[in-house]
């Protein structure tokens, strides 16, 4: 590094360099005439010269076309005289014959420009400004020459032979077509243009940097990777003009070099160092998206990558590309090998543009950023241990060296690990760590630390106006927020306010916090990251506008549009935003889910799906459908539920820590619960159990959930005790880990079983601490259905109680009916038949149809979810109320579907049989 | 049991034969292992005596425990005694003698251009070696031409491509002598074809066992012990060399050692072989034994260049000052582009302190040569003296890269690391080092400090590393005494006093004294008095009693409290009424 880097050759003089300089002397020769030789037209000759700028424009290229390249681009540009142009550029090279003719020719193309001080120009003279854009190409084309020592010039001259040998002889013919366009346009007007496209390229790449590109979602650890990620290049390393690799013959295979005659394969040509760096970030995306699935070949990125450093030795971002690769292909050695070599030759300051590079960082090097890096590689090959104790030090080196955004993206990593472990197995693993922020958090709780992680970390971005870190961190703190009651963490005392923090408010607000993203991006311009895929995808859009609309204008007002256009395109939002934005999306559709409104959970979930899809990474892309496939299994039934999670399945099994299978295994586990299978439904948890225990450690959330799911069970098949028991064991668990949404659910679950069982008296204190908990929690959903099963109590006392659970019930039913799923929605139907049926004031008689209606809708929703326990009951109340009327045949219907659910639940096997 | 005699036959042919095909280096080898075969007493000439004199005298002291009169007889030199080939023609050609001389004056395309349509072998060879030689010079030339802002160094021999389609045609034809089947290697081996590479140098080196440039080109191609076993080579004495020298790049010092002790008995004065028996002992750490062989080597043979870079190493090691500038001295002399000479005058000014100049020689070592691995490994220790710790690690892993196996820079690059505060992260590096030499003590310390930083903390880990560099026979005792230590603060007193007790045999073997000394000492009194082993107690504080110094209350004071121990309770059994 330091002292071993050599001084840096800004600019070379290349044979494709050569040839711009030829076409340039034919734009304009020395000859003082209004219009030089082949130029039949103006705007002929103002073609050229737009063509010759935006080749100049890429002089720093990292690949440079081939002679034949050059002349099929000359073929559209040149429209008639393309054979001249063609003829003469080949004649010129191939007179030169010797190194002295290079000479020669490099003093005769010093007569082309203009002298400074000649002041007085005359209107139809043409003089190549040597402060205009082509003439200061020209001129450092010069310079660079005679710079050259005598070996350079031979090396030149070698190379335009091969340079000359590739190009194909036969020139083909083209018909001339015929368009003599308006013959008099002033050279102003001239002037004019060319500094609308200078305007409209310079405008191009400042949009370019403008945009960042970091993608983003909460739940995986790639979260953070891919903040650093976007923030590996910057504007000030592509500008490096040092970053050059001359003939990088590599790149044209990579990206399929063949040329059509009729199709001018514009990416090839115009790839600066600034699109070099962006190939690398196009490359580090398509790693990232398909990293782990099967279709991706990682092999090709790689054996590509391993020829870069050959040809640019000191280019060392490839090495942080080959861990990329390795990483998602799952090669910890390897990826561990080319992360450290990356951090061992870059120092870190290559392409981390985290903070303004100060005097002392030179001396240091940024080495906690390799610390950062290498955290959550551990934590991605499921290390947490080891992932803790890197990110521990990479705290405390920050600290030192007082790198604070590193330090934010720390601690926002650190509270992505806290929180992504699992709570049971982090206490130990916490005990062994001494970076000052923790350690003041020594005696708190895991959430608790992940909340100061977090508040600390957002504090940091805030101030340095790290936007995307701001806005990850607001969405972190609004799921966090979701899942956990916070009580005040430090005041403690009597005037401490005892709100709990998941009022549906605060999270809604940390989430629109963190969506002013999309407007900070659009509003401002200070200087960001390249994003690979926008500057190719202008440069795709480029392809189109650039043959037609700039060489045959025929007025101007079409032309601006063009430009309009195109300046348009690139004025879309990074991908990194969107991926941001729509995470947003999906915490919305979490935390309606958690308050209880199925529309909105559904809406929001569609409008991630159809807006953010394509630009959401596999694991995003793949919650979103689980969360509809839940959404259709609670509200069409298992059916629909189950074609739906074949696709996703298809769609996502190989991703990496896939949830499809845990979705898979709770749908199976409630449909065996629906129709009686017990032993399955016994099977469906213990795996679900077996799931929660993985190698990183235990996750608590959803070993509650399959615990919850075994209570279940074991209610179903009618063992009560047994039932209570595991509830009782879950209550404490979940109090010990202090994991209150779900109490909420256990205390339910308990006065279910008291239910169940017919001892109504001990469960209503349940069911009234499982409502006053979803009350403070805002648990909507959940609270109507435990206000359905207090109601369920009261009427298990006594029919004399039956008005007071009508009550109840009609006073959740819009709830219920509005928000539930179809199995709520059955039960609630039932419950009121039933009501009506057990109180003493109701007649059957005159009141059929407010029984019928009721019981008619539940076994309708009902069947769709194949539940026959339930679907049972409500046919036998069905019997029973025509019975009372008296109408025999449909009593006698109603009593046949009675009889078949009845059979379907004792013989459970013959339907899971299709379904396994 | 090859006579010596045959040896100096074939040997001298070999050199005739090696040098009429310009294999220059290889016959300059050959030669010195002639002269290294101990002459017979009979044709003693004055000036061999004189030449050898030094030799043996070194030779005795070193070698005592092996008979130079009788070798063992057990592998056998020469079960298959190759025959010399005969050359295939008496008279050279006109035109390979003008080539010849061409090539002697370095213009090898000329030479190789005078030899295009001749049909002798040794001028078919000379050719195609002629038009290899021409290539590599414009290669070297090139990559300094072309270097570029990035380094680039895309450089290759042109020469490579034609080479091989002769080379492979003539093969096929099977018109190819030992000779052409090694150049036919080398090419291979550029155009990283490896296993064909081998196979080719193989066929050479077993039909032509004579030219070293071959069995140094399959060493170089034999980076693990499994292509070493794999290698299907006839048994000739040359193989005994290679086996050593391969034995030596692999880091299994002491079977090199035994190679070349065995090979000692016919080369007994051979300079090559005891630079190497030197290197193999520089790498085991004997210093004094490699700085001796040294000195011997030098008086022996003045003007050696090679391998001086590692008699620097250990005269900086001893922090022989003057030493070393006369050598630095000497081989400036001599021939101050050699990047052996920059590094040793690198070293001397890294031993005096001049940081800055030593790297500018090291950078001068490495500019000679891409490739010299130490000059990196040195340059990243100038760094760290110069607290430029970026540098310096940038430095290590360049010669990392170069070798992988080059546990010096993994062990600087932890170093380096652990500077800036980053223990945990450089416990890699730490670990890398010691996975290549799992048997120094150093290594294994280094580890354990890191472990012990207040960073980290983790001092179960941190006794494993101490006792693993116990193992390996830590000469410098710090583990012993740490270990003791972290025991003691651990509050698991029995283990430190055992390792106490240890490191005070260790003290007294060596017959140290120090704070280690007072420390071990006033432990173990207070250990074994806390214990009621009174007597244990009394010999430690009498010992004690011995220095000056607060240690000296400290016994009094202690041997007081044992006497009222003892006196307090004396008919007393002390485990039935514990106080």
């Amino acid at each position: 590094m330091a002292g071993l880097t050599r001084t840096a050759g800004a600019f070379a003089v290349t044979p494709h360099k050569i040839s711009v300089c030829i076409l340039l002397q034919i734009y304009a020769p020395s000859a003082q005439m209004s219009l030089p030789f082949p130029f039949s037209s103006v705007s002929q000759h103002n073609r050229l010269g737009l063509y010759l700028l935006s080749l100049t424009k890429c002089c720093d290229d990292i690949y440079e076309p081939k002679l034949e390249e050059l002349i099929n681009q000359l073929r559209d540009v040149g429209e008639e005289m393309d054979a001249w142009l063609t003829d003469h550029l080949t004649n010129r090279f191939s007179s030169l014959a010797s190194p002295d003719d290079l000479l020669n020719f490099f003093n005769d193309m010093r007569g082309i420009l203009g002298s400074p001080d000649s002041g007085v120009v005359q209107d139809d003279q043409i003089i190549l400004d040597p402060n205009s854009n082509l003439g200061m190409f020209f001129r450092r084309c010069i310079l660079a020459f005679n710079l050259l020592s005598f070996e350079g010039v031979c090396h030149l001259f070698s190379s335009i032979e091969d340079y000359c040998k590739e190009a194909h002889s036969s020139s083909a013919q083209f018909d001339a077509s015929n368009n003599d366009l308006e013959s008099l346009t002033h050279y102003d007007q001239m002037d004019m243009e060319i500094y609308a496209i200078d305007k409209a390229t310079e405008e191009l790449e400042l949009q370019k940097n403008v945009s960042g590109s970091v993608p983003f979602h909460l739940h995986t650890p790639e979260a953070i990777f891919k903040v650093i990620e976007g923030l590996r290049v910057s504007p000030k390393e592509s500008s490096r003009t040092s970053k050059k690799i001359t003939e990088t013959t590599l790149v044209a295979s990579a990206s399929s070099s063949t040329v059509v005659d009729t199709l001018v394969d514009e990416s090839l040509f115009l790839r600066t160092n600034l699109q070099i760096q962006g190939f690398l970030m196009e490359q580090a995306d398509a790693i990232e998206t398909h990293g782990s699935s099967s279709s991706f070949s990682s092999s090709s990125i790689e054996s590509f990558l391993e020829q870069l450093p050959n040809l640019a030795p000191e280019l060392h971002h490839v090495h942080f590309l080959r861990y990329l690769n390795k990483l998602h292909s799952d090669d910890y050695f390897a990826a561990l090998d080319n992360l450290l070599r990356y951090f061992d030759y870059s120092a870190g300051t290559e392409g981390f543009d985290l903070v303004p590079p100060s005097a002392d960082c030179s001396m240091y090097g940024r080495y906690e950023i390799a610390l950062l890096c290498l955290g959550m590689m551990h934590f991605r090959f499921g290390h947490p241990n080891l992932a803790l104790e890197v990110l521990t030090e990479a705290v405390r080196v920050s600290q030192q060296l007082s790198n604070d955004t590193c330090l934010a993206y720390t601690l926002a990593a650190m509270s992505n690990l806290l929180s992504e472990m699992g709570i049971a197995s982090t206490s130990s693993v916490l005990g062994s760590s001494y970076s000052p922020v923790t350690s003041t958090a020594s005696s708190l709780s895991v959430q608790q630390r992940v909340y100061i992680l977090l508040k600390e970390s957002l504090r940091r971005a805030d101030s340095l106006k790290l936007r995307r870190l701001v806005a990850s961190n607001h969405l972190a703190m609004a799921k966090f927020e979701l899942m956990h009651v916070q009580r005040p963490l430090l005041s403690f005392g009597p005037k401490a306010s005892m709100r709990h923090k998941t009022c549906p408010v605060s999270v809604c607000k940390e989430i629109r916090l963190g969506a002013h993203l999309i407007s900070d991006f659009s509003s401002e311009s200070s200087p960001m990251t390249v994003d690979g895929s926008l500057s190719s995808a202008w440069l795709k859009d480029l392809q189109k506008p650039w043959g037609p609309p700039v060489v045959s204008q025929d007025s101007g007002s079409r032309k601006s549009s063009t430009y309009f256009q195109l300046c348009d395109h690139s004025v879309s939002i990074p991908g990194s935003v969107s991926q941001l934005i729509g995470a947003s999306y999906l915490l919305r559709a979490t935390s309606w889910e958690f308050y209880g409104s199925a529309p909105m959970a559904r809406m929001n979930t569609l409008v991630y799906a159809t807006l953010f899809g394509d630009s959401s990474s596999s694991s995003d892309g793949e919650l979103a459908y689980l969360k509809l496939i839940q959404h259709l299994a609670l509200y069409k039934g298992h059916k629909d539920a189950f074609a739906a999670l074949k696709i996703a399945e298809e769609k996502f099994l190989t991703v990496s820590k896939s949830k499809i299978l845990l979705l898979k295994l709770q749908l199976l586990h409630e449909r065996a619960l629906h129709c009686g299978n017990l032993k399955l439904a016994q099977r469906m948890c213990n795996e679900l159990g077996g799931l929660a225990s993985t190698a990183m450690g235990v996750d608590m959330e959803l070993k509650v959930e399959a615990s919850l799911r075994e209570a279940r069970t074991l209610l179903a098949a009618k063992q009560y005790s047994q039932a209570s028991n595991v509830a009782h064991y879950l209550f404490c668990t979940c109090h010990k880990f202090n994991l209150q949404i779900e109490k909420a659910s256990v205390l339910l679950l308990l006065a279910e079983i008291h239910k169940k069982s017919g001892n109504s008296v001990l469960g209503l204190p349940y069911a009234l601490a499982s409502i006053s908990f979803c009350q403070s929690f805002n648990l909507d959903l959940l609270r109507a259905s435990a206000t359905l099963t207090l109601a369920e109590l009261w009427l298990g006392l006594g029919s004399n109680h039956a008005k007071r659970a009508l009550d109840l019930l009609h006073g959740t039913f819009p709830m219920i009916l509005g928000h539930g799923g179809l199995e709520l929605r059955a039960r609630a139907y039932i419950f009121e038949a039933n009501c009506y049926l057990s109180d003493p004031n109701f007649s059957v008689s005159t009141d059929s149809d407010t029984v019928l209606d009721s019981l008619r809708q539940a076994s309708d929703e009902l069947e769709a979810l194949e539940y026959h326990e339930l679907a049972a009951e409500a046919s036998y109340l069905m019997a029973m109320v025509y019975d009372k009327l008296g109408r025999v045949e449909e009593r006698e219907e109603a009593a046949a579907l009675f009889k078949k659910h009845i059979i379907a639940l004792e013989n459970p096997q013959d339907v899971e049989q299709n379904m396994a | 049991m090859v006579s010596k005699e045959s040896c100096r036959n074939e040997i001298r042919a070999a050199i005739r034969q090696l040098s009429d095909r310009c294999l220059y280096s290889a016959a300059k080898w050959a030669g010195e292992q002639l002269v290294g075969i101990e002459q017979d007493p009979s044709n003693f000439t004055p000036s061999n005596t004189r030449f050898q004199r030094g030799s043996s005298s070194i030779r005795r002291r070193f070698s005592t425990n092996e008979s130079i009169s009788t070798p063992q007889p057990s592998v056998g030199f020469s079960q298959a005694a190759t025959p010399l080939p005969e050359e295939d023609e008496t008279i050279d050609g006109d035109l390979y003698l003008l080539a010849k001389s061409y090539f002697d004056c370095r213009e090898y395309r000329r030479a190789s251009h005078v030899l295009r349509d001749q049909t002798s072998k040794k001028s078919v060879f000379l050719h195609f070696y002629a038009l290899y030689l021409a290539g590599e010079k414009r290669k070297e030339e090139e990559m300094i031409e072309l270097e570029g802002p990035l380094g680039k160094s895309d450089a290759i021999n042109r020469e490579l491509v034609s080479l091989e389609r002769d080379l492979s045609a003539l093969r096929r034809t099977g018109a190819i002598d030992s000779f052409g089947l090694y150049l036919y290697g080398v090419v291979l081996k550029e155009k990283g074809n490896e296993t064909l590479a081998i196979a080719s140098l193989v066929e050479s080196v077993n039909s032509y066992p004579w030219n070293w440039s071959a069995w140094s080109e399959l060493q170089s191609l034999c980076t693990s012990i499994e292509t070493l076993d794999r290698l299907n080579l006839n048994n000739h004495w040359m193989k005994d060399f290679f086996l050593g020298y391969a034995y030596q790049e692999l880091r299994m010092h002491t079977e090199s050692l035994a190679k070349y002790d065995y090979l000692q008995g016919i080369f007994s004065f051979s300079n090559y072989i005891q630079a190497q028996t030197a290197k193999a002992q520089y790498s085991l750490r004997e210093f004094d034994q490699v700085e001796i062989m040294f000195e011997e080597l030098l008086r022996n043979d003045p003007y050696r260049v090679e391998d001086m870079d590692l008699y620097s190493n250990v005269l900086y090691a001893k922090e022989a000052c003057a030493a070393l500038s006369y050598l630095a001295h000497k081989v400036f002399l001599t021939d101050k582009y050699r990047p052996e000479s920059c590094c040793i005058i690198g070293n001397y000014y890294s031993l005096k302190g001049q940081h800055e100049k030593a790297v500018m020689y090291f950078r001068r070592a490495l500019k000679l040569s891409k490739k010299y691995l130490s000059a990196w490994t040195l340059m990243g220790h100038e760094y760290v003296e110069m607290k430029n710790t970026p540098a310096a690690i940038d430095a290590y892993r360049r010669a990392v890269d170069i070798n992988p196996s080059d546990y010096r820079a993994w062990y600087g690059l932890g170093q380096a690391y652990e500077m800036m505060g980053m223990p945990f992260y450089a416990l890699h590096y730490f670990r890398k080092s010691i996975f290549f030499l799992p048997n120094d003590s150093r290594l294994w310390i280094a580890m354990a400090k890191c472990y012990q930083t207040e960073q980290l903390y983790m001092l179960e880990e941190a006794i494993k590393c101490y006792k693993r560099a116990v193992n390996c026979t830590d000469t410098e005792g710090i583990a012993l005494n740490q270990l003791a230590k972290l025991h003691q603060k651990l509050g698991r007193n029995e283990e430190a006093a055992f390792y106490f007790e240890k490191d005070l045999e260790r003290m007294d073997a060596e017959g140290l004294e120090g704070p280690n000394m007072f420390e071990a000492l006033v432990f173990l009194a207070t250990h074994f008095k806390n214990h009621k082993k009174f007597e244990e107690a009394e010999v430690y504080c009498t010992r004690l009693l011995d220095y000056s110094g607060p240690e000296k209350e400290k016994a009094k004071s202690l041997l007081r409290g044992i006497r009222m121990a003892q006196t307090g309770f004396p008919s007393m059994d002390l485990e039935h009424f514990p106080i």
